[in-house]
């Protein structure tokens, strides 16, 4: 029987990221992945994540993914894929079932970084085909190039609803409307908004009551819930869809910690049944632990940091680090933890609906809450939405405290300040000259920063902002400004399109409007 | 005011305790029932739902012909759940010459108290179940015998119980017995005293360290099985089938899965056994076990295996009585890991113990405790 | 497992609209079913599992595990971490038992 120091159970960004670090620190790791290839989730995220540099944010998941393999190759990580671990036994040993031959391993530790599986909910219907999980959406689009539908309900706004709504509408797709039973949208306000901008409506306090057609999905019947989500009688509307994607969370795949005997525990705020764990991630079982979404679900960026964290700890108890080194990478990837563990969408302040202020005191739009959009009254109370020098300048649109700053970063000219806490509103310096090289619009992940310029030409200004669609318009193209909630507000022609390899696909539409629609146009649509 | 006293208590909430609190319930009797953990869950939901006579030792076949002749034909009615109980006979097999012995000498004994079992040839076995393969030289065959579901029969006694008026109290440890005034009428548990006229301890494994509290003892151990599930399949066989090797024994629900039990003798050596964990190499060697009767099964999927505990006894025979040292206790333990089959029997047995001090309707004189003490 | 008392309920058994919902999809069992599997005294996932088969199917329950332990959490007016959660059991996919059976470490040689 092979035995190894390091067994780790799922190349994900958890499991990868573990791997790599174990791999560097010497020790003898090895990584078993079910499927045909790694990267977890990472490889269908064409998005561009949060954070801060050293959480790769303002990067799209699947190149996240492709830099993981690179780095695990480069340091000799062994990932054995189709490779599907069936069981761990006392002493942990490891069944893994290749082809149609069953192996046993035995390791000193064990990583159990299997991930999360979709969240169903019933209705009448739901067995109905044409009703699928949002990531099963997002699979058949972003790996498989297939369209999983025409018209489409999306059924949940937390954030893989919204980011996955906003890849049908790339993908082609007509999303006929985002519901959710909750009274707030789940998910970050400027991925709501950019799904809203598109003209999607939001129906919050909402729930799915039925999948009509039978043999496949014809309608969905949707209607309003009271206090206890109950539906109310007589708020029924039937929209026509042929599709229905339900986003309405993750459940940890813990399976395989339940199997080994870890003590187990339903927590909700980690998204269901999970392994209980020490602070270093460590289960009831010594020297058997769990990290990223099997954990408790987060983002793929604290999966990262967890499993390197995981690999430290093991790296610590099997002789490869000094007591002293690893506090210091211990403490390290803490702080890095706990700053994407800030914010109103933090897992102690997930599913609190009694926010009202941003930390810094101004006033949560509750338009963008409810509706997906934020009005123009609501903007007002945030200053970098207010800048109005002369010239070309960035608004920034960004009213909610999201652990992010990679605009602060792409602004070559000390335009705009995050701070230290990059959970903070960025603030634009007024003092600093911007150049309107579109830098700052590209990298925002929430495509919250528009660049406008009310001096462009007499009776008209323009506005720059992040375009990420199929066909790209063209200069001189014609067409209409909408407002943040879809609707049309005036014409538009476009008079610049930019794109940069720094920009990564984000395309930068320049659209001139009339100058009195400067504050309410901000997107386009041909 | 919360439960803590009753005519009868029993101690251990699986398919003893649940079919006997039916039964003394159905009669009034005051019945609570105290469990550990859930209900079912030791042997009684962990066992391959055999409703076996052959290859019982004749000292409690009675039991099983009883229950298979009186009550597990209309237990499903009786208890108003499908117990999935299918009498198509049982088919033991033999690969071997020293197999044949096996079942020869079993058949023999059985024939000879009344049960209706012969020795067949492999042919004649393919003839009722033809996914065998070939190798199986020899069968013994008892028509008579059958399966059932042993989670629905086992919850159903349950379910029938509180229908007529039982009470159990789950989530609660039985730490020992109390005598008071020479009788055995006090249960001493981690939730404080439970009171009552009549003890009766049928916790399986469990009951020996409780009756050591009353100073009983019985050579009783825990022995470990493994059993395999399938994914559904349309029905091939409706048989209960057992080796003469031992490889494997169990049968096709009526939900279309294999469930098939073995071991590989290392599940006693796993040290975590309160958590029922597996061995790692005792589904690989059922399911060579399996290959080798039914090649046909090869690529049927497994997708769950468990493992459970039966309380073993030295001589594999139950212990059913009325322990004459300790008025008030009765017991019944000690099943050795044929006890499904014949519970909806020994309910009735422990009934007619307890109410009327014997066993009137069926013969469990030979089960008794004292077997293993000094005669005089 | 904390403590549970478990007597016949007095009130009759109250079906609701939705109860012919499907929940485990895997064995086809429904909301109703499973209401009244803890009408009738199943308090626990694993009862529940073991009277109806939920969470028996080829997915092990995790598809449906949340969702039944919300149903029978409700039922009781308890929490939903009351009432357990299903033993994740090897193997945690399925696999044939010509694979099974070819695992390459032997524990005993066939005769």
């Amino acid at each position: 029987m092979k035995r190894h120091e390091l067994i780790v159970i799922g190349a994900g960004p958890a499991g990868l990221s573990a791997a790599i670090e174990a791999a560097k620190a010497g020790i003898d790791v090895v990584v078993f992945d079910e499927n045909a290839r790694p990267g977890g989730q990472l490889f269908k995220q064409i998005h561009k994540f949060f954070g801060s540099k050293e959480h790769h944010a303002k990067e799209r998941g699947f190149r996240i993914g492709e830099d993981l393999l690179k780095e695990a190759e480069e340091v000799g990580v062994r990932v054995e894929l189709n490779s599907t671990v069936m069981g761990i036994y006392e002493n942990k040993e490891v069944t893994v079932r290749n082809g149609d031959e069953v192996d046993h391993y035995k390791a000193d530790k064990i990583l159990i970084a299997t991930g999360a599986a979709e969240n169903m909910i019933p209705f009448k219907g739901w067995d109905t085909p044409g009703v699928i999980g949002a990531g099963a959406a997002q699979a058949l689009m972003n790996l498989q190039g297939v369209q999983p539908g025409s018209k489409i309900l999306m059924v949940g706004s937390g954030n893989v609803g919204l980011v996955v709504s906003l890849q049908l509408l790339q993908a082609g797709c007509e999303v006929v409307a985002v519901i959710d039973a909750a009274p707030r949208v789940g998910g970050y306000g400027v991925h709501a908004a950019k799904v809203a901008r598109t003209g999607v409506p939001f129906y919050l306090s909402h729930t799915i009551v039925e999948a009509k057609g039978g043999d496949r999905v014809k309608s969905a019947v949707i209607a309003e819930v009271d206090n206890h989500f109950q539906p109310i009688p007589g708020t029924e509307k039937e929209l026509d869809v042929d599709t229905i994607c339900i986003a309405v969370g993750l459940s940890p795949m813990s399976q395989l910690a339940s199997n080994a005997t870890c003590d187990m525990a339903l927590m909700p705020k980690k998204g269901g049944n999970v392994a209980i764990l020490n602070e270093y991630g460590e289960t009831s079982i010594p020297g058997i632990y769990c990290a990223g979404d099997v954990a408790g679900i987060e983002e793929a960026s604290s999966a990262m940091i967890q499993g390197r964290r995981v690999a430290d700890h093991v790296a610590l108890s099997l002789g490869y680090l000094t007591h002293d080194e690893f506090e210091q990478k211990y403490d390290n990837a803490t702080a890095a933890l706990n700053q994407l563990r800030q914010g109103m969408f933090s897992p102690a302040n997930k599913g609190r609906t009694d926010l009202t202020v941003t930390d810094e005191g101004y006033p949560l739009s509750m338009s963008l809450l409810k509706k997906g959009y934020m009005t123009e009254a609501e903007l007002k109370a945030f200053p970098a939405a207010q800048n109005s020098a002369p010239g070309i300048h960035p608004v920034i649109e960004c009213t909610q405290n999201i652990p992010c700053n990679p605009c602060q970063d792409a602004c070559k000219f000390d335009c705009i300040k995050v701070g230290a806490d990059i959970v903070k509103l960025p603030e634009i310096n007024t003092e600093s000259k911007c150049t309107g090289c579109g830098m700052c619009v590209a990298s925002c992940s929430g495509q919250a920063i528009f660049l406008i310029n009310e001096d462009y030409e007499p009776g008209y200004a323009t506005v720059s902002l992040p375009y990420e669609f199929l066909p790209l318009p063209k200069k001189g193209d014609k067409g209409k400004a909408l407002g943040r909630d879809g609707s049309p507000v005036c014409d538009a022609e476009i008079v610049s399109v930019r794109s940069a390899p720094a920009m990564d696909k984000t395309q930068i539409l320049t659209m001139k409007i009339p100058l009195e629609y400067v504050h309410a146009a901000r997107f386009y649509k041909a | 005011m919360e439960k803590r006293t009753a005519d009868v208590i029993i101690i251990g909430g699986g398919i003893m305790g649940c079919s006997t609190a039916y039964r003394l319930a159905k009669e009034g009797v005051d019945v609570l029932v105290l469990e550990q953990k859930e209900i079912g869950n030791g042997g009684s939901c962990r066992n391959a739902g055999g409703v076996r006579q052959s290859a019982r030792n004749p000292k409690e076949l009675q039991l099983a012909m009883y229950a298979v002749a009186n009550v597990w034909p209309t237990l499903s009615d009786e208890l108003e759940v499908n117990t999935e109980y299918h009498q198509k006979g049982n088919l033991r097999l033999g690969l071997t010459e020293s197999d044949i012995k096996v079942l020869e000498n079993h058949t023999a004994k059985s024939t000879k108290v009344g049960l209706d079992v012969k020795m067949i040839s492999g042919d004649e076995a393919r003839e009722i179940c033809p996914y065998m393969s070939k190798e199986v030289i020899a069968a013994s065959w008892c028509p008579t015998d059958g399966h059932a579901n042993p989670l629905k029969t086992t919850l159903g006694f349950y379910r029938k119980a509180l229908q007529y008026g039982a009470t159990f109290i789950t989530g609660v440890k039985v730490l020992g017995l109390k005598k008071v005034k020479g009788r055995c009428t006090t249960v001493v548990t981690d939730d404080g005293e439970y009171v009552g006229n009549n003890v009766l301890l049928c916790a399986g494994y469990y009951s020996r360290a409780i009756a050591n509290t009353v100073g009983i003892d019985a050579p009783v151990e825990r022995q470990f099985n493994e059993v395999v599930v399938t994914e559904a399949c349309p029905e091939m066989f409706d048989v209960m089938i057992g080796v003469a090797g031992g490889e494997f024994y169990g049968h096709q629900s009526e939900h279309g899965s294999f469930v098939l039990g073995g071991n590989s003798g290392l599940q006693a050596f796993t040290s975590n056994n309160d958590k029922f964990v597996t061995n790692s190499l005792t589904a690989p060697t059922i399911s060579r076990g399996i290959i080798k009767y039914f090649p046909a099964l090869k690529d049927v999927k497994i997708i769950r295996t468990w493992s459970g505990h039966y309380d073993q006894c030295i001589d594999v025979l139950p212990i059913i009585d009325n322990i004459p040292e300790v008025p008030g206790l009765t017991v019944a333990f000690g099943f050795s890991g044929h006890g499904f089959g014949i519970a909806p029997a020994v309910s009735i047995a422990l009934k007619e113990l307890i109410m009327e001090g014997e066993s009137s309707t069926i013969d469990i004189s030979q089960l008794s405790y004292d077997r293993f003490k000094a005669k005089g | 497992m904390s403590k549970i008392v478990r007597t016949q309920k007095k009130e009759p058994f109250v079906p609701q609209p939705d109860d012919d919902m499907i929940i485990c999809r895997c064995e086809e069992i429904t909301k109703g079913e499973i209401r009244k599997a803890v009408y009738d005294g199943m308090t626990t996932m694993n009862e529940v599992k073991r009277w109806l088969r939920s969470g028996m199917g080829l997915c092990q329950g995790q598809t449906c595990q949340r969702l039944v332990q919300n149903i029978i959490a409700r039922e009781l007016n308890e929490s939903p971490a009351e009432v357990g959660m299903i033993q994740g059991r090897a193997p945690v996919r399925p696999v044939e038992i010509l694979t099974f059976s070819n695992n390459k470490t032997d524990v005993k040689e066939d005769e």
